[in-house]
């Protein structure tokens, strides 16, 4: 039995997209890797971060503005960095005045659309898929 | 209370946003360490070089 199967025994796919939903990195630690998890969690983390400091909109949905549907759910693949952000910060929306806004926006989707992919590849490997 | 935690320098920007891209894929595509190191020097000179050469295609656009 190679490594790949005994992973997808041991862990439990739809947990494992889960917990990388919740917090960036999260889902690869449970998958028993640890290094490169730390590393996904600092690299999207930061990359959110500085989206939000750059002043840049977390995304809502607006009738009449199709488009926000896609960045709505980019910015919601963030997990619970795109949640505690939108209850903490004073201004979800961003300043389109800004000199950053733009910068903000694209690093803030950057994040979301990176723990989305990261979503998928823990499903990958504990389902078997990746070794 | 924003902070901005970067000067507004829009090339500093960019190839932060470079920096983490590239570091993002080349841990998600590649498994072995030279292999990463690799795509991660393709990847930042292609998203940096490729930003400089945009920049300068669109130079004459305002005028």
């Amino acid at each position: 039995m190679s490594a790949a199967e005994e992973t997808a025994l041991e862990r439990n796919p739809f947990l494992a997209a889960a917990l990388a939903w919740v917090f960036p990195g999260l889902g690869h630690f449970y998958l028993g890797r640890r290094r490169p998890g730390v590393l996904f969690a600092i690299i999207v983390t930061v990359c959110f971060v500085l989206g939000l400091s750059f002043e840049g909109r977390l995304y809502t949905i607006e009738s009449g503005q199709p488009l926000t549907i896609l960045a709505t759910f980019a910015v919601y693949g963030a997990g619970l960095l795109n949640i505690a952000a939108r209850l903490l910060s004073s201004n979800p929306g961003g300043s389109v005045l800004a000199v950053t806004y733009e910068y903000g926006c694209a690093y803030l989707l950057t994040a979301g659309l990176m723990n989305l992919l990261l979503m998928l590849d823990a499903w990958d490997i504990a389902s078997g898929k990746k070794p | 209370m924003i902070v901005l935690l970067l000067p507004v320098d829009h090339f500093l920007i960019m190839t932060v946003y470079a920096l983490l891209v590239s570091a993002f894929f080349s841990l998600l595509w590649r498994e072995q360490r030279v292999e990463r190191w690799k795509l991660f020097g393709v990847l930042l000179g292609s998203l940096v070089l490729g930003g400089l050469a945009v920049a300068w295609l669109m130079y004459p656009f305002p005028s």
